[in-house]
């Protein structure tokens, strides 16, 4: 029996920020927005769904007087990465069969 | 391309995946600039020891300051860097262990360099012996000898392999595997010259480990600038 792909990381924009974020130990917003080619405003709306699922973490501070958003990604979030990749697999897998 | 919320194939989210990880990679960049300056201090302070060595000739300073000098820029680089970083990867953090453990070994070798001759001295002055200078080839009268780590330079050297070799490997960056390869090499050879020789292998090892890889690293970051603008 097929794993339902996770819904939280099954939509575009977070599944490019996840696989984003898998592969830095933290990164700012704005490198986020530039390598997704979104707008701040739709980035914002998803950052927030991934941290409220408790899959990224988000640090606001101040650096050099402006304001920094970084995001990591937590042990919470490389589970259910790892678990989409393996049932991304499995679909896969079938397809070619 | 914004990338609004919308169903994705399977094949559409793996290859999303791919190439937000290969973004993510192509994001790296080194300016080179720390390998340039501690290649051309350590390759400067080696070289010079070793001239003053050959023809018996000494600086009215130590060049090796050169060296403790070279510091400070390499905070100001620090500094700099961190505020155009946006992101840090997993390599970074891990060579900058391997750096900051590098810079501790390195710390401690000159304070055993330094301290440990004038101890021993101490320490077998106490126990009622010194150590001499018998000559084997003529009868010259025997001189008190101060004791000192044989060879000490080639120690220098093998620590200097350590981090370039450990960077190369964890950046897959071969300019310096290959350096550090050499460095070992070199390591052997200074086993068996003597300090003045020792100096100049020292020389060659900030070339091979830091400078020529740092030009290496320096060109393709301008040329990835370039590409940007």
């Amino acid at each position: 029996m097929f794993k339902e792909l996770d819904p939280i990381l099954h939509s575009q924009l977070r599944l490019a920020v996840m696989s984003l974020l898998i592969s830095v130990k933290e990164a700012e917003f704005t490198f986020i927005r530039e390598k997704t080619n979104s707008s701040a405003g739709n980035l914002s709306v998803q950052v927030q769904k991934l941290k409220e699922a408790g899959y990224i973490e988000v640090n606001k501070q101040f650096k050099d007087n402006y304001p920094q958003t970084t995001c990591k990604v937590t042990p919470k979030g490389i589970g259910a990465f790892e678990n989409y990749v393996k049932a991304l697999q499995e679909y896969l897998q079938v397809g070619k069969q | 391309m914004a990338r609004e919320e919308q169903q994705l194939t399977e094949q559409e989210s793996l290859r999303l995946i791919t190439d937000m990880i290969q973004k993510a990679k192509k994001s790296y960049y080194d300016t080179g600039i720390s390998p340039l300056l501690w290649g051309s201090a350590v390759f400067i302070a080696s070289f010079v020891t070793y001239l003053q060595q050959e023809f018996d000739y000494k600086l009215p300073f130590d060049i090796w300051l050169i060296v403790l000098f070279a510091i400070i820029p390499q905070i100001v680089i620090n500094i700099r860097e961190s505020k155009f970083r946006k992101f840090r990867s997993h390599n970074d953090i891990a060579v900058d262990a391997i750096w900051i453990v590098y810079a501790a070994t390195l710390f401690g070798l000159i304070i055993y360099q330094n301290v440990v001759p004038a101890v021993t001295v101490k320490l077998i002055n106490a126990e009622g012996w010194q150590m001499m200078k018998h000559s084997i080839i003529n009868s010259s009268v025997d001189e008190p000898l101060r004791p000192f780590a044989p060879s000490i330079t080639s120690i220098f050297i093998l620590v200097y392999a350590f981090p370039t070799l450990a960077t190369g490997v964890i950046k897959q960056f071969r300019p310096m595997i290959v350096g550090a390869v050499i460095t070992y090499g070199l390591f052997i050879i200074s086993c068996f010259t003597e300090n003045k020789y020792d100096m100049l292998l020292s020389a060659i090892t900030a070339l091979v480990c830091w400078f020529i890889p740092g030009i290496i690293l320096r060109k393709s970051y301008l040329k990835q600038k370039k590409g940007n603008v």
